[in-house]
This record gives structure tokens, C-alpha cells and sequence, in this order.
């Protein structure tokens, strides 16, 4: 009987607002330590938090676009626990009446995650250890978070990777968060047990804790999902625990057992008042949501024809997608469009920000007009690829590079001419053609390919050629 | 030249003098420093003066009167803070060890408020460590004394706030009332305290106690004071959540007729209340039935909870709010320890008091797993049916009348007695924070041994103008009785 | 009844480190404490009350999204004599 892995994801996003949760400082990433503070932010005795509007927008906007309810009335608690990083002793988080609930983001194979809830918070500072000492700079101290809970709904890796990777894609495109992964704006939290193939009952789960890249969550949970097979083949029992992952060592290890989890005493924050969102606000929101990368896909896919490989590629770079569509308008074959942006302009950008940047020279007009070019056979693909090459290095319109020699004899009809001809002047090898010699068609193209300096569109010419020859029999 | 600032209508009075160019505000500031270089070695209510701020800011007054300018009614009056509420520059401790040394960078918004129309701030007043406490005793700096009788605490938590009024070494002090804290000390020291309605008086600057109880209010000598007093300090705040301002100018309203006025009579307030104080408190309903209000008796059973409810709210809001002083970013640091974890347990061993510490034990207790339902929540369920019993009584009456404290000023080592016994003593006081009422105390006699006795006037949610206008219309009919023993003020 | 090993429990939740020569008076002060407590156990509340929400009826009340200058680092390290390169420093262990 094989193992079957069980897992949950919290998934912490930090929202894009300009300022902090509770207080107007910046939350820019970076920065000396601790230059963006104020009493409030580093918890100095009778400061008082104010909720930041925006973040209670976007909170929403996130549960909309994940299919949750929102909660018409909800409030802040406080979860109570003491590190240095934490100033006030506790966070400001929401416990048993979240802004939004019970979601779900969709997969491909049409599974769908459950999503229990999604909660605003606050983030806490940032601990340097050097030598056993610490250093404590609260820059990150009150940057808003959405918290984003999962029921324990994966089945394997695959699946989280997928689901991680839509999320990361929805809260792009709703605006909520620029969820950039190296500098820790989307970092999960994992729960994973295991259990025999067909059982109904969950095994005991370990938590493995803060993991901010796609690739580190996929390689922790490996790690484990085979650490806790190892354990119970071995006739040992798992123990519910919080682990960390080591990126170095690719392992995971125990961090606190369940007997020294914290007790977090969470009551309502006395400092906050009551949040208020009715139903027309809701609503108003819903209306305000862009397209969704899913629904982004599926057009790509069934109204403007992309392969779906091609089209996931495209929205996964939103500016790429947008660039795309922008491009497209006026086009006949969009995914002339897609091909000429995923293979000869990417190989442009060597890393996924620099895709994700997409700084282009032109503008998605200039690509227009060149594959309008290419489509009515006024240049050909050769000529159209090179030109596109030039436009890049030098920002220019494609008719600044095309030559009206380039132009010439290669419009449709005037290939469908010189097809005629070279037909008519190359009897013989039709005849062959005709005969079964499939090899004769090419004294024909040759002869088309002289008379047009080579710029007729080789496959095109073929296939009109054999129209015909086999017409004329 | 008057002999001295009367106590009625102090700040009028005073105001007058400065305008008409009869005192300088840097003679009147001065006199008053010399009153606290007299009496505060014994008083023991400032635990920090700020005499050359103080005189900086007469000056400036001074200059302002000298241009011909008109000045603010709390412009000049040299008054105090107490130590709970943060002033940027100035050393502001709770009385706590663990705050030692801690300077603000910023203004607590009332102070703020106060500053900018140039009050002349003497100093910062004694108080029970974080404002835990009755009788100011578990002050780091030692209690604070009352100038009736040195026997006597001056009472807490705002205890310095009251001495310092009390024994002229301050013409008004704001202090904060969580459970009693400006209306018991108030009561004990013969002057007015008012908590408001909470929400009326920003919180932002205060250093939490409690915050869903915590409220800054005015000590101070007469009616008239206190409301010109809440006035000023009554104003929206945007940095404070809870903030909702005052609605009302209460200084206008203060001689309007309480004729019809119906004024509620709860027995469960009396119980256990000393002879003195019900006696006292008896003739003020006689002198209200004469002024032609109504005297409405009725229940509120749903008191007998008050006192624990408050206790577990109080010390479960209090354990997470002293969470923060942790030794890193500010106040003490202990300089022995293993590591950091140990560091923080042995700076806030060190740090806070006994009672303080006994108070974060109570309220981790009441809200850690498995005792919550039984405490905490249960605690706010019959804070809800508390709420509801005052919102049903006021549908009956437009304010009531109980004693302030069941007792005159606790004789002085009163800490050094059982907790509980101490607790029981704000029965009277804490029944109104837990539903966010306004109420105020007022003097209305004295015990057999020449102490004064406090009555207190409650009202409903923003009523601050009423019990306002109730008070000084007492005051205005028992003033010869009860004031010419009170009078106070310093010789000018 | 509150024992020995409870008050040891909530004192570290509560990051406070118990003297070993005072845990029993203290255990014994708690106990009464607690005690007092548990009057209102005694209250028969209806069991559909509401908990108690916020003492005022205040909703909604937020800031707004626009950037304030942050306090100058100087100020938010005053308390601690200005840290250390900018940061607020615990040595790993006490000199002593
Ligand atoms: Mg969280
Ligand atoms: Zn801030």
C-alpha cells in the first residue's frame, strides 16, 4: 500500500497599501533599520493602533476574487505572545470573526482548494542574529498581511506548487499585493501529514514553518512527506510539532514540540472598533475586480485560440498578458502575436523579474502593425523575424526597417501569380508532381523563390502550387 | 489684592487676575513652585517637577498679556499630569521601576491640547504603579499623603493628582480613572473628579491600564473648573479608535434649573458604606428634594458582579497591554541574565511591583486555555447584562446618586492588608466604567474625624453636561456648609 | 484550586520568573484572588446573552492611506541611548 500525502497551506500576503496598518509610516521595502517608525508602529507606551482603510479593501478584494463570503461585521483581536520582534506583545491579527471565508481557488484539473479563511494582520519586525546577539529593526514592524487558510485539501506536491503559484497570480492581478517572493511578501506556513492509500482518517501533522520561495515549500515537504513515511515504516509515531526548513541542508528539524505550544490568549482589541462593510460596498467591489488569471486563461484559450501551454505562460506576466492582448487588437492569428512574444522577444529577459518587468522598447502597436505585415504575406516570416529584432534594439515602427523591395511580390495574390507561372513554366515537373514524384515540386518553388529574390513565403507557395496542379487535372 | 485664589471658580478668578495685569503668570507659576518646595517633601505629589518649563511657559504668557492679547481661559494656570500620561521630553514613569528613566518622544493628545494654549505644566503626579492601586501606595516613589491628615493616603490611583490640588500645590490635575481612580482619590481629598464618558477624552498618550475602561479626567477644586476643564480636553481625536468627542460645551448649562430633575437612588451602593458617609449622603438628597428634584429609589442587582467582573477585565486587558515593557526598546533592562528570554522575565520580575505582578498573573490566568469560558467570557457576558441594568435604570431616573467610597481616606500601610479587602472599596466606582458612564465625585461632608466624604452623581452615556450641572447646582446650595472647610487655594 | 505548578505556568505565559522563595505566598495570595474571581460563576446569566461587544458604538473608524513622515531614527532609538548601528541591541548574555 503506498502513502498518500494530506496537507494544509496558510499563506501570509503583504498587501500593497502605501502605509502601515495601524499608522501612516511607508511600508517600502528596505530602508536603514528602523527609519520607517513612529511611536505607534514601535508599540511606545500609550500609542494607539488606527486600522488603515485600504487594508480592509484589499482583504476583500482577495476574498472576492478566491470565491469567499465576506463577513458584513468583523473586529480585531489580539494574539498574545512575546519575542523581540513583536513590540507591543502581541499581534494584531483576527481570530474568531475573519474578514472573509470559506473560498476556494480552482486548479487546472478542476479540483477545487478550499480556502476556510482570510484574515488581515500585522507583520512583525526583523531579528538580526550575529554571534548570538540581536539586533531588532521594526522597518517591517506593521506592514499589513493577509493571512490566507486552506482546508487541508492537497494530495501532493504538484498541487501546492499549482496552487501557491494561482494565488500568487490573483493577488497580482486584484492589485492587493505585488507578492514578491525574495523579499518575503507571500511566505507560507505548511501542514502535512501522511496516511495509507484509501484511509479516511488524517495522520498527525507537523507544521513546517515560513518558507518563502515556491521551490523551498515544494523541496521541504518532499523532505518531510518522506521523513514521516520513514518514521512510521519504522514502526515509530509521529509527533505533532512546528519544524523549520533548511534550505542549506534541504532537511527539515524540530523547532518547539506541541507541549511547548504557545497559549495565545487572544481577545478582542480594545483599542479598535467594530468593522463595519455592507452589502453594496461588497458588491461595489466585486464590480471593481479586474479579470481573473483563470478567466484570463480560459479566454486566451477558447475565444482567442492559444494553445494552453502558450496562454498560461502569457498570464502568469501580467504586463506580458496585457502587452499581449494590447498587441493582438486588429491581428487575425493572435497566436502569431503569443509566439513572436514567448519565444523571440523572452529570449530577450534572462531571469523571471526581468519577464515579469517586461521593459520593452515598443510599443504593442509597432507589434501589430508587423504581424499584419506578415500576416497578409506583404513580407515573410524571415523578413518579419528580423525586422522584429531591429524594432527591439532600436524602438522603431516595423516600416522604418522594411525596404519596398522587402515589400515587394509577396502579397497573397501576387504570390498566387507567380505560382501560376512558375506552374505553367515548369510543366514537366508538374507533370511528375502529378505522377507521384513529390520531390518535382521543388524545381517549381525554386523557380519562385528566383523571381521573388527569395522573399514569396516558401510553405505558402507550396501549398498553393499543389492547389494548382492538382485543380488543373 | 485678594488673599487668596477662592476656591469656587478658581480659574475664572485666576484668569481675571492675569488679564487685569494684578499678578504675572511667572509670580502666580512662582508661588506655586514655592508651595511644592514647601509641602511636597511631606505631600509627596509630584514625582517630577518641571519648574523651568513651567516659568519658560509663564513668560510666555506674560509677553502675550504685555502685547495686549487675549488669552485662553487654562492659558497660565499652572496645573499637573499624572504620571501615566506621556509628555514628550519629560520623564514619564507610571511609578513604575520598570519605566525609570523612560522619556517620550511624543504628547499624549490631551496634553498636547493643554500645551498649545500654553497651561502651565508644574509637574507629574504620584500615582499606584501602572494605576494599579487605591491608595497610591504601590507607587515606586512611595504613596502620596492626604494634606487633610498626614495619617491618611491622599488615595489612588490619581492620588497625587488630588494631594497636589488639595494641599495648593496645583490649581487642576489631570489624572485617569479606570476603576475610581480620579473620583476615589477626588473623594478622599475633598474636590471634584470627573471620569467622563468614555470616549469623550482621547486615550491616545495614556499608558494603557485597561483600555476598554481606562479614561483621562480632571481634578480639581470646584465644579466650574472641572467643566471648563472637560470642555477643553473633550475633543475628537483621529489617533484614538474609540474617540467620539464631547458633544456639548458643559460650562454653559451648569446653573440650569434642575427642577423635575430625577435623581436615582440604587441601594445596593449603600451597602456596606459607613454611618458618616450615608448620613452625608442623605442630607444631599434633602438639599436636592429642596432644590425640586425627584428622589427615585430601584435595584440594580446585576452590581454584586461588578467588583469581580472589573477585576477580571481589567487584569486581562492589563496582562497584554504590560506585555511591551520587555526591556529592549525602552525603561529598565535588568543587566544579569543567559539569554534573551531570560531577560525578559527577570526585567519584568524586577521591574514591576507585587501588585502589578499579581495583576498580570490574574489576567494571563482568566484568558489562558481552558479557565477563558469560565472568566473572561463570562465576564464580558455580565459586563453586557451590567451595560443593560444601567440602560434600564435611566429610563427611570436622569442621574443617581451613591457614595464614591464606602469609607473616608484609608489610613496610611493600607497595601500591606489583604488584596480582596482593598478591591472591595471601589465597589462603588468601578460599576460605571464597565458600562463607559459619565460620573463624577463631589464633596458633600465630612467623617467624625474631619474627613471629607465624596458623593457621586452618574449619568448616561454623554451626559457629562448633566451630572455636570447637578454637581454645581449642589455645590451653589451647599457651598457655606461644606466649602468653607475645603477652602484652599494659594495666597496671592 | 490553583496550585503550585499552575501559578508556575501562567507566570511563564506571562514571562514573569517566580522567586522560589515566594511561589508559596503567592500561590496562596493567587488562590484567593482567583477565588474572588469565580464569584461570578455564581451569576446565572442567560445563556443566549450576547457577549458584551465594544464599549461605545463606534464603527468603522480608519486611517487613511497616505504616507506620513516617519519619526527620526534618533528618537525612536532615545530610550536606548540610540542602539547600535541603527538597530535596538540585546547582547546574547548579561556581562555579569
Ligand atoms: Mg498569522
Ligand atoms: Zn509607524
Amino acid at each position: 500500500m503506498s502513502w498518500e500525502l494530506v496537507a494544509g497551506l496558510e499563506t501570509h500576503v503583504e498587501l500593497s497599501t502605501k502605509t502601515k496598518i495601524f499608522c501612516s509610516c511607508t511600508t517600502e521595502f528596505g530602508g536603514e533599520p528602523n527609519t520607517h517608525c513612529c511611536p505607534v508602529c514601535v508599540g511606545l507606551p500609550g500609542t494607539l493602533p488606527k486600522l488603515n482603510e485600504k487594508v480592509v479593501e484589499y482583504a476583500v478584494k482577495a476574498g472576492l476574487a478566491t470565491n469567499c463570503s465576506i463577513r458584513n461585521i468583523s473586529k480585531m483581536d489580539r494574539k498574545n505572545y512575546v519575542y523581540p520582534d513583536l513590540p507591543k506583545a502581541y499581534q494584531i491579527s483576527q481570530y474568531d470573526k475573519p474578514l472573509c471565508e470559506g473560498g476556494y481557488v480552482e486548479l487546472n484539473s478542476g479540483k477545487k482548494i478550499n480556502i476556510n479563511r482570510i484574515h488581515i494582520e500585522e507583520d512583525a519586525g526583523k531579528l538580526v542574529h550575529q554571534r548570538g546577539d540581536i539586533y531588532i529593526d521594526y522597518n517591517r514592524g506593521g506592514v499589513p498581511l493577509i493571512e490566507i487558510v486552506t482546508e487541508p485539501d492537497f494530495r501532493s506536491m504538484d498541487e501546492v506548487v499549482e496552487y501557491v503559484e494561482k494565488l500568487r497570480l490573483i493577488m497580482k492581478y486584484t492589485g492587493v499585493s505585488d507578492v514578491k517572493m525574495q523579499e518575503g511578501s507571500l511566505r507560507c506556513d505548511v501542514n502535512i501529514s501522511v496516511r495509507k492509500q484509501g484511509e479516511k482518517k488524517y495522520g498527525t501533522r507537523t507544521e513546517i514553518k515560513n518558507m518563502n520561495s515556491i521551490n523551498f515549500i515544494a523541496k521541504a515537504m518532499e523532505y518531510e512527506f518522506r521523513r514521516q513515511i520513514d518514521v512510521l515504516e519504522s514502526g515509530g509515531e509521529i509527533e505533532q510539532e512546528t519544524r523549520r526548513y533548511d534550505s542549506g541542508l534541504n532537511i527539515t528539524e524540530s523547532m518547539r514540540g506541541k507541549e511547548d505550544a504557545d497559549d495565545y490568549r487572544y481577545f478582542r482589541e480594545p483599542d479598535l472598533v467594530t468593522i463595519s462593510i455592507s452589502d453594496e460596498q461588497i458588491d461595489r467591489c466585486k464590480k471593481s475586480l479586474p479579470e481573473l488569471p483563470q478567466q484570463r486563461l480560459k479566454r486566451f484559450v477558447e475565444v482567442l485560440g492559444l494553445p494552453v501551454d502558450d496562454a498560461e505562460l502569457l498570464i502568469k506576466y501580467q504586463k506580458v498578458a496585457d502587452y499581449f492582448e494590447e498587441a493582438s487588437a486588429g491581428v487575425e492569428s493572435p497566436k502569431t502575436v503569443s509566439n513572436y512574444i514567448l519565444s523571440q522577444i523572452f529570449r530577450r529577459f534572462s531571469t523571471e523579474s526581468e519577464k515579469e518587468e517586461f521593459n520593452i522598447s515598443i510599443p504593442p502597436e509597432y507589434l501589430s502593425v508587423l504581424v499584419i505585415l506578415a500576416e497578409k504575406k506583404k513580407i515573410t516570416s524571415q523578413v518579419a523575424r528580423n525586422t522584429l529584432e531591429k524594432m527591439l534594439d532600436e524602438g522603431k515602427t516595423a516600416l522604418s526597417f522594411i525596404s519596398e523591395e522587402d515589400m515587394q511580390g509577396v502579397d497573397e495574390d501576387d504570390l498566387r501569380r507567380l505560382c501560376q507561372e512558375a506552374v505553367d513554366a515548369n510543366e514537366k515537373a508538374a507533370a511528375e508532381y502529378l505522377a507521384g514524384k513529390e520531390k518535382a515540386i521543388g524545381a517549381i518553388i525554386g523557380f519562385i523563390m528566383k523571381y521573388s529574390k527569395g522573399k514569396a513565403d516558401a510553405a505558402l507557395a507550396a501549398q498553393i502550387v499543389k492547389e494548382i496542379i492538382t485543380k488543373e487535372i | 489684592m485678594p488673599e487668596k485664589i477662592k476656591k469656587t471658580g478658581k480659574i475664572k478668578y485666576i484668569n481675571k487676575l492675569l488679564t487685569d495685569k494684578e499678578i504675572s503668570c511667572v509670580e502666580l507659576t512662582q508661588k506655586y513652585i514655592d508651595s511644592i518646595k514647601k509641602e511636597n517633601g511631606i505631600i509627596n505629589a509630584y514625582v517630577n517637577i518641571t519648574e523651568e518649563t513651567a516659568l519658560k511657559t509663564a513668560e510666555t504668557v506674560d509677553e502675550k498679556i504685555q502685547r495686549g492679547e487675549k488669552i485662553s481661559l487654562l492659558e497660565g494656570i499652572p496645573m499637573s499630569l499624572k504620571d501615566n500620561i506621556s509628555t514628550k521630553d519629560v520623564e514619564t514613569t507610571c511609578c513604575s521601576k520598570i519605566l525609570k528613566g523612560y522619556v517620550p518622544v511624543y504628547d499624549a493628545t490631551v496634553w498636547e491640547g493643554l500645551k498649545s494654549q500654553n497651561a502651565v505644566l508644574l509637574g507629574k503626579t504620584n500615582m499606584d504603579e501602572f494605576a494599579m492601586g487605591s491608595s497610591c501606595e504601590t507607587s515606586c516613589f512611595g504613596g502620596s499623603l492626604n494634606p487633610h491628615n498626614t495619617d491618611h493616603v491622599a488615595g489612588g490611583s490619581s492620588g497625587g493628582a488630588a494631594s497636589a490640588v488639595s494641599g495648593n500645590m496645583a490649581v487642576y490635575g489631570l489624572g485617569s480613572d479606570t476603576g475610581g481612580s480620579v473620583r476615589q482619590p477626588a473623594s478622599f481629598c475633598g474636590l471634584v473628579g470627573l471620569k467622563p464618558t468614555y470616549g469623550s477624552v482621547s486615550r491616545y498618550g495614556l499608558i494603557a491600564y485597561a483600555s476598554s475602561l481606562d479614561q483621562i479626567g480632571p481634578i480639581a477644586g470646584n465644579v466650574e473648573d472641572t467643566a471648563i476643564i472637560y470642555d477643553a480636553i473633550s475633543k475628537y481625536d483621529k489617533r484614538d479608535a474609540t474617540s467620539s468627542g464631547s458633544r456639548v460645551k458643559t460650562v454653559d448649562t451648569l446653573n440650569s434649573s434642575i427642577k423635575g430633575m430625577k435623581i436615582g437612588i440604587a441601594e445596593e451602593y449603600f451597602d456596606g458604606a459607613g454611618e458618616d458617609v450615608i448620613a452625608s449622603i442623605k442630607k444631599a438628597i434633602e438639599a436636592y428634594e429642596s432644590l425640586g428634584a425627584e428622589i427615585v429609589q430601584f435595584k440594580l442587582p446585576s452590581l454584586k458582579y461588578a467588583l469581580p467582573v472589573y477585576y477580571i477585565l481589567a487584569c486581562a486587558e492589563a496582562s497584554s497591554n504590560l506585555g511591551r515593557y520587555d526591556g529592549i526598546r525602552y525603561g529598565y533592562r535588568t543587566d544579569n541574565y543567559k539569554d534573551v528570554n531570560d531577560m525578559i522575565s527577570r526585567t519584568r520580575s524586577e521591574g514591576f511591583g507585587k501588585e502589578v505582578q499579581r495583576r498580570i498573573l490574574l489576567g494571563t490566568y482568566v484568558l489562558s486555555a481552558g479557565y477563558y469560558d469560565a472568566y473572561y467570557k463570562k465576564a464580558q457576558k455580565l459586563r453586557g447584562s451590567i451595560v443593560k441594568s444601567f440602560q434600564d435604570a435611566f429610563t427611570e431616573c436622569d442621574v443617581m446618586l451613591t457614595p464614591t467610597v464606602p469609607t473616608t481616606a484609608f489610613e496610611t500601610n493600607y497595601t500591606s492588608k489583604d488584596p480582596i479587602e482593598t478591591y472591595l472599596t471601589d465597589i462603588c466606582t468601578v460599576p460605571v466604567n464597565i458600562a463607559g458612564l459619565p460620573a463624577l465625585s463631589i464633596p458633600c461632608g465630612f467623617d467624625n474625624k474631619g474627613l471629607p466624604i465624596g458623593m457621586q452623581i452618574i449619568g448616561k452615556s454623554f451626559d457629562d453636561a448633566k451630572i455636570l450641572n447637578a454637581a454645581y447646582k449642589y455645590e451653589q446650595y451647599a457651598k457655606d456648609e461644606i466649602y468653607k472647610e475645603l477652602e484652599s487655594g494659594v495666597r496671592i | 484550586m490553583v496550585g503550585k505548578d499552575d501559578i508556575l505556568k501562567i507566570a511563564k505565559l506571562a514571562k514573569l520568573s517566580v522567586d522560589e522563595s515566594k511561589i508559596d505566598e503567592l500561590t496562596k495570595d493567587m488562590g484567593e484572588i482567583i477565588e474572588f474571581a469565580n464569584t461570578i460563576n455564581t451569576a446565572v446569566t442567560n445563556v443566549e446573552s450576547e457577549d458584551f461587544d465594544e464599549i461605545n458604538n463606534i464603527v468603522n473608524a480608519f486611517h487613511q492611506d497616505e504616507i506620513a513622515e516617519s519619526y527620526d531614527r534618533e528618537l525612536i532609538l532615545k530610550n536606548r541611548e540610540g542602539g547600535l548601528d541603527g538597530y535596538f541591541f540585546v547582547k546574547r548574555r548579561s556581562e555579569k
